[in-house]
């Protein structure tokens, strides 16, 4: 199996890893660097429970969200990807995370890092976005406890709060 | 007496944070050193086969690869999925003809997915690769897909256990006939009732194989240890019965195996029982000091775990002119799939929720459960009553409509209520708000207005309104055992310990019994502690099913609490010189004499004297009371307090394309007392998104080879967020709290699926004038429906 040095930025943290070329992002980032705050359910880009955020300077936000297990690692070389754990800020939680527990958005919890980081995604990008167009944007996105009310009720307060620190 | 009132509070969920920051570790997500990767090989190019020859040669090559199983290397014991054979009597269990059939690795494949052999490897990619060079020739058999294939004369037959392959249906021994009902008050059977209605209404329903899709992809790791302990952690719903089922299979003692439950990435059934303990427990045995994890893949779950029960529903309805209900007869034959698990248990539930419903005066259920190659059917939330609604709420309309009745006043009329038998005889109903949750449901939808509005439509999209009405239950007695078990345990700074299995499967469980364990002491939230999850401390409890959880379990916690109080209370009274029932407690822990305030003591003093036990130097004299303060019920739970709901749907079916949108949904559920509404109200708007799926979307598709068509989520259609409802109301019915229940809360866990399939069916009969017996109603279905009829029938 073909292999390839990358580094990878997750967090802001800086690394080395050698890489099976097959190797998902998705997998290197769980499995290689032990990262279990990813998870992994579909492995096929379906689900979106493996959602990260990666730097991309085409977007507007600097950021685009990506099913991580739809991407080759070897691709992601010198990239600069944020999972759920970098969120928070020196203990403090992302508006986004604080309003998914305030408002009991989180049953069973499997799909909800995924969820979160897409609906990081939707804010920074419209944090006045309204319920038609949250909904839209979690389309790839699958919950099966939550029925999505709770979700998408969490993601308007977060966007609320965000506005506001804009 | 308490002044920390806890429940009823909007707190956040306990372990809320963990998930929302990916701390919490899902099986999936253990790491442990020289942790070895086993992957279960399942034939996936047939859905009936024999195992002719595994040929390991290739696997072995592969580098990383530590050990191929083959059926010879593991334990031939049979053994079933299920937990039924613990719950009931032995007898019963006999009689109702429950059989292990199932192997760790299966010699005859009966359904696609089905296990062969397994590999043992130091990495997944290892294992999987191995897995893929294992060359195994098989023999095909004739696959049956259909009731009819199973039960022709000559059909190849699935176990001599159960000839004709009749895997299993209600037992003349308990059952006459084989029909589960009662004959009217006059002493006329069901089928004799049906010459005294003026209207008979039937119809067969088609209801679908859904799937559970918890989206915690099945894992778990097991380690047999150098004390010949055997270690499982698993996301079951039922760890202590787990660990009975492992105990037996492995032939060890209960001391020597310990199940770790680890957090549920949600079940709605498909936990409920083994699904692949066996597997990665054999594998641990195999490679004895090292933990072995096996993951599946998500395609591993369409095919390799349970689903909900499938089948042709015949039903029958009997109603007087003036729309008296006289009978209701139901006739299910059910597909069961390659394997026992269940037997009958889903299908016994769709009549037993038959039963609970209406005041039928004679009623009369059977079901024949046939082995075919599919996946089995098992658990999934609502345990058969979906099979019932989609049915019986469709005929009360049908009926409704040709007698001119309104579908709201005539459920209002002859719903069960206090004192009626609920879904299992000899037990009644001791409570009931369906008469809120009806008015709620109707008015927050817009009822009344919407009728007028839509009572003539022309055009290509056409509104209509539905009604679905459903019971359901609290508990799982007496169909089974009922028993929980709860140590409360004071620490020395009188905080509480509470040891008691309860199983969070999402369903926020752990945090609305820690409020209960609160409320029924006294103290605060943080001054108690639940610890589950680990059989080495929990005692028994019979699991997470069957609604049980905080009706249940939370009964058992209250109970717990009064012995602890009473023993606190006791070495008050004995301290003070004053009798127990002088004394009360109050805020902040202190125990005071209700004739005067002077005398008293503080629980944080008892509890510290109970441990930190000194003598008096001055004196002599021990002080305080020592000894741990324990307290342990047993509780074996003797009533059921069924909840009742009401459902509303507004559709709008576009008559060209034979979609159907969910334009409002209104569920109103008669909840008692809801102990954390924010869980209250997820598991009715997340028992909805199922309901929808299970009326419009979903349902396991194979072609004639038993191949499964649909093993993926984007074949496998769900709602997703754009898809719900754009208008949604969900109301807690609180007017009715039940006097047995705790704190009056009755269930709600599976209740809320039952409500959209009734209305929804319902609301469409209502805007096309054609009732849809078959589910999932798909966009094909309807046109074909419209065509059938020569266009709409209103």
């Amino acid at each position: 199996m073909k292999k390839k040095s990358i580094t990878l930025y997750i967090n802001g943290e800086e690394h080395n890893v050698v890489v099976d070329v097959s190797d998902t992002l998705n997998h290197v980032i769980r499995n290689q660097l032990n990262r279990t705050d990813l998870k992994h359910c579909c492995g096929r880009g379906e689900c979106g429970a493996c959602t990260v955020l990666v730097d991309d300077d085409r977007y507007p936000t600097g950021r685009k969200a990506i099913n991580s297990c739809m991407v080759l690692a070897a691709m992601m070389d010198g990239k600069r990807i944020q999972t759920v754990a970098g969120l928070e800020k020196n203990g403090k939680l992302h508006p986004v995370q604080e309003a998914f527990i305030e408002k009991g958005a989180i049953q069973c919890g499997f799909c909800s890092t995924g969820m979160i980081m897409k609906s990081v995604d939707i804010l920074e990008n419209n944090p006045k976005a309204k319920e038609a167009e949250i909904r839209q944007g979690l389309e790839g996105n699958i919950c099966r406890c939550t029925g999505y009310t709770k979700i998408v009720q969490a993601v308007q307060q977060a966007g609320e709060v965000m506005a506001a620190k804009k | 007496m308490s002044q920390h009132s806890v429940i009823g509070e909007r707190i956040p969920k306990l372990d809320a944070r963990e998930k929302a920051t990916g701390r919490c570790k899902y099986a999936g997500d253990m790491r442990m050193e020289g942790m070895l990767y086993g992957k279960i090989v399942r034939c996936w190019e047939y859905a009936h086969a024999e195992v002719v020859k595994i040929d390991f040669s290739e696997a072995r090559k592969v580098p990383g690869v530590v050990k191929c199983l083959g059926p010879k290397d593991v334990t031939k014991k049979n053994y079933n999925t299920t937990i039924m054979k613990l719950l009931v009597p032995a007898a019963f269990s006999d009689v109702f003809g429950e059989i292990a059939d199932l192997n760790i690795f299966n010699g005859r494949v009966k359904h696609q997915g089905d296990s062969v052999c397994g590999i043992i490897a130091r990495t997944e990619k290892a294992a999987e690769r191995a897995a893929e060079k294992v060359k195994i020739e098989y023999k095909p058999l004739p696959v049956i897909m259909t009731a009819e294939e199973s039960k022709k004369k000559g059909a190849i037959q699935f176990t001599p256990l159960k000839p004709g392959n009749l895997a299993a249906n209600f037992p003349e021994a308990f059952f006459p006939n084989g029909e589960y009902g009662w004959n009217s008050p006059e002493g006329k059977t069901v089928h004799q009732k049906f010459k005294d209605a003026d209207l008979v209404v039937e119809d067969t329903f088609y209801v679908p194989r859904q799937k559970q899709v918890q989206m915690e992809n099945h894992s778990y790791v097991a380690e047999y240890d150098d004390r010949g302990r055997l270690t499982c952690w698993t996301s079951t719903q039922m760890p202590k019965l787990v660990q009975n089922l492992i105990s037996e299979l492995f032939e060890l003692p209960l001391t020597r195996v310990r199940v770790i439950q680890s957090p549920i990435g949600g079940a709605f059934g498909c936990r409920l029982g083994m699904i692949g303990e066996p597997h990665v427990c054999a594998m641990a045995m195999a490679v004895p000091g090292v933990p072995v994890k096996i993951e599946y893949l998500r395609e591993e779950d369409w095919v390799a775990s349970e689903s909900r029960a499938s089948g042709h529903f015949h039903v029958k309805a009997g109603f007087k002119k003036d729309g008296t209900p006289v009978a209701c007869y139901g006739d299910y034959q059910v597909l069961k799939g390659g394997y026992y698990t269940h037997g009958s248990g889903p299908p016994f539930c769709t009549a037993a929720f038959m039963h609970g419903m209406y005041k039928w005066q004679a009623m009369g259920c059977k079901a024949d459960i046939w082995f075919n190659n599919m996946a089995p059917f098992g658990a999934y939330r609502g345990y058969g009553n979906p099979e019932n609604t989609f049915g019986v709420e469709q005929l009360i309309d049908r009926a409704c409509n040709q007698l001119k009745i309104d579908p709201i006043e005539w459920r209002k009329k002859w719903a069960k209520g206090i004192g009626d038998e609920t879904w299992l005889k000899g037990v009644t109903y001791a409570s009931t708000g369906l008469d809120d949750c009806i008015k709620q449901a109707k008015q927050k939808i817009g009822w009344d207005k919407k009728k007028k509005d839509y009572a003539k439509q022309t055009g290509v999209k056409r509104r209509g309104l539905g009604i679905g009405i459903m019971q359901h239950t609290s508990g799982a007695w007496p169909m089974l055992l009922e028993h929980s078990n709860v140590i409360m345990r004071m620490n020395e700074d009188a905080t509480v310990e509470i040891m008691a299995s309860v199983s969070d499967l999402g369903t926020g469980a752990h945090t609305a019994i820690t409020q209960i364990a609160a409320e029924a002491l006294g103290f605060p939230l943080e001054d108690v502690h639940i610890k589950c999850c680990d059989s080495d401390v929990n005692g028994f409890d019979i699991g997470a099913h069957a609604s049980r959880t905080i009706y249940c379990v939370g009964r058992a916690v209250m109970q717990t609490a009064d012995i602890l109080k009473k023993e606190l209370l006791d070495r008050a009274a004995r301290l003070l010189q004053i009798k127990p029932e002088d004394l009360a407690f109050e805020a902040d822990k202190e125990i005071v004499c209700t004739w005067d305030s002077s005398k008293r003591i503080n629980i944080r003093t008892i509890a510290d004297q109970s441990i930190y036990s000194f003598d008096d130097p001055a004196t002599g004299k021990t002080i305080g009371i020592p000894g741990q303060i324990v307290a342990h019920y047993s509780d074996f739970v003797k009533h059921c307090s069924p909840p009742f709901a009401a459902a509303c749907a507004e559709v709008e079916v576009d008559i060209e394309t034979g979609e159907v949108k969910v334009l409002a949904f209104s569920n109103a559920h008669d909840i008692g007392k809801a102990i954390h509404p924010p869980s209250v109200e997820g598991q009715l708007e997340g028992g909805a998104h199922q309901g929808l799926g299970y009326v419009l979307s979903e349902d396991i598709y194979y072609d004639k080879n038993g191949l499964c068509l649909n093993s993926d989520f984007t074949d496998y259609k769900m709602f997703g967020a754009s898809d719900m409802p754009p208008e949604s109301h969900v109301t807690l019915v609180e007017s009715a709290p039940d006097p047995v229940a705790p704190y009056g809360a009755k269930s709600c866990g599976e209740s809320a699926l039952m409500g959209p399939i009734g209305s929804v069916a319902n609301a469409i009969y209502d805007a096309i004038g054609i009732q849809m017996t078959e589910a999932p109603i798909t966009p094909e279905r309807v046109l074909a429906a419209i065509k059938k009829n020569g266009g709409v029938k209103k």
